[in-house]
């Protein structure tokens, strides 16, 4: 089965082009710049857009534009395509590509998502030696590390969702729009309604 | 396997998603509307009293290709039958474009189709290009809406036109949503004015508008006027004038833009004169300027037929240029 993977929720959007388990091709740019990667693995496969049986998609949560450049581009190949989508967890991601690891991942406004929900990066719960990765690890390394983390250097692949791990993880493949966004957190304009 | 089908004219399909309608639409090469789908949010964002954007982010990845097909299927198409897509690149709520974008350039790379990226205020002005009646430049246009109040000196139909005057604070649909909200109405506030304004005096209260150079708009002033004059009164006589007030409210805005378009038309030696946009729906204004071409009520409010038709007169971008095309909140 022939597997397009991407994932943008975070800074680094990453794709990959995965068959039988087979990693024919791995990429990393922005999210608006995501089809071009998505053009060139296809060209370099010497694949045709046709030939790509389903697709997997980083949920989140991460950027809240981010995740839904992605999901939005999933709907529409899979509506064009005709194809079926299935959704990973960028947090999975970032743990399948470092077994044992925390992901930890920017939320912004000082805060960090953590599977499951989002916190301030001083409440993470970390023991000594814990491996932590992920955009949030590297934004508050100093205070993560001050509590014993084991962060890997910035520019350590293991920092980012890798989209060949959302082709790994991908399970339930359906229809596109049941493939929804993890926000981990309501609009601003909620918390005063609701 | 697929039914046989008769050939069909080839298709554009069109995407807006810059503010708080989800719209897809198809049309054909010459400006014949096949289908022109429109998912307000009006009701979610109701509460909030405006749009609030990633409310309506949220809203619009759930709802972008439902209604892309539902266009489709109104339209008795499938995707084999479009040629070109297009899509609202800006100006708008950048979040809210990008959902558009990214379906848009996905469909279009899937299909190896060229793709258009179109400016929303040009599309507003493209509505007037549809069928059956097309209207042809040049003219001046009054695009007034809940995000934009333009006067617009339209030569030629292939690009965004030239502006000649706009609001320097509010949009003359924002004075429409902040007057409803002051006299209790609901969101969005055009429709809920005009409706009250039937049964009110809209010489009962003086609502100034200020009148600034050239044939720029503010609407800041009359907002300002109204909630001195609900202050003002009591609870009960409050209710009684409620129609009174909203009549001479829209009256008053209504006045202005009436003044300031026909102003700009003589500026310029227009002879034909167009309204487009949500505030073009208002029954008074549509009245007070009979002689002009009034945008149909379908397609006054954001629609993506309206994308589409602009499309028609924009050089589409083939395959691949478009694929790391962005979004852009305003032109400035
Ligand atoms: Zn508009």
């Amino acid at each position: 089965m022939l597997i397009l993977a991407f994932d943008t929720a975070t800074d680094v959007a990453t794709s990959a082009l995965v068959d039988g388990g087979e990693v024919l091709g791995e990429r990393a740019s922005r999210a608006a710049t995501l089809l071009e990667d998505v053009d060139a693995l296809l060209r370099q496969a010497g694949t045709q857009t046709r030939d790509v049986d389903a697709l997997a998609v980083g949920i989140g949560p991460g950027s809240f534009t981010g995740v839904r450049i992605g999901l939005s581009t999933a709907r529409g190949l899979a509506l064009a395509l005709g194809i079926p989508v299935a959704g990973v967890s960028t947090l999975d991601a970032l743990e399948a590509g470092a077994p044992d690891a925390l992901p930890v991942i920017d939320a912004r406004r000082h805060e960090v998502f953590v599977p499951g929900r989002v916190l301030a990066p001083a409440d993470v719960d970390v023991d000594r030696g814990r491996l932590c990765v992920g955009s949030g690890a590297v934004r508050y390394r100093d205070l993560l590390a001050a509590k014993g983390a084991d962060i890997p250097p910035d520019t350590d692949e293991r920092h980012i969702p890798r989209a060949r791990f959302h082709a790994a993880l991908a399970r339930d493949f359906g229809p596109a729009e049941q493939v929804e966004p993890l926000y981990l957190r309501v609009p601003d304009a909620d918390k005063t309604h609701s | 396997m697929a039914r046989p089908r008769a050939r069909q004219t080839l298709l554009i399909l069109g995407l807006e998603t810059s503010c708080d309608e989800t719209a897809a639409a198809v049309i054909t090469r010459s400006g014949e509307i096949r289908a022109n789908i429109v998912s307000s949010q009006a009701e979610l964002h109701a509460k909030y009293g405006g749009v609030v954007p990633e409310v309506a982010s949220r809203r619009h990845l759930e709802l972008v290709t439902p209604v892309i097909g539902e266009a489709l299927a109104g339209a008795d198409a499938q995707l084999d039958d479009v040629e070109l897509v297009a899509v609202t690149t800006g100006p708008g709520l950048i979040g809210a474009l990008l959902v558009g974008v990214a379906a848009a350039k996905a469909i279009a790379w899937a299909r190896r189709l060229p793709l258009a990226p179109v400016d929303h205020l040009h599309g507003h002005v493209a509505s007037l290009y549809l069928e059956p009646d097309p209207l042809e430049p040049p003219f001046l246009c009054l695009l007034a809406s809940g995000g934009h109040t333009l006067l617009l000196d339209v030569r030629e139909r292939g690009s965004r036109p030239r502006t000649l005057g706009t609001t320097i604070d509010d949009a003359a649909g924002e004075a429409f949503d902040k007057g409803a909200r002051l006299l209790g109405l609901g969101y969005p506030g055009g429709a809920a004015i005009d409706r009250l304004a039937r049964e009110g005096d809209p010489q009962a209260f003086d609502f100034p508008v200020a009148r600034v150079p050239g044939v720029d708009f503010s609407f800041s002033g009359v907002k300002t006027a109204l909630l001195y004059a609900v202050r003002t009164l009591a609870a009960d006589e409050l209710e009684r004038r409620r129609a009174d007030l909203a009549a001479s409210y829209q009256r008053a805005i209504v006045r202005a833009l009436v003044v300031r378009t026909r102003e700009a038309a003589e500026q310029i030696g227009a002879e034909k004169i167009a309204v487009v946009g949500g505030v073009a729906a208002n029954s008074e204004l549509r009245a007070a300027l009979g002689d002009a071409t009034l945008a149909p009520l379908a397609l006054c409010t954001d629609n993506a037929a309206m994308i589409a038709s602009a499309a028609r007169f924009v050089e589409p971008v083939p395959y691949p240029g478009y694929l790391g095309l962005d979004a852009y909140a305003s032109t400035a």
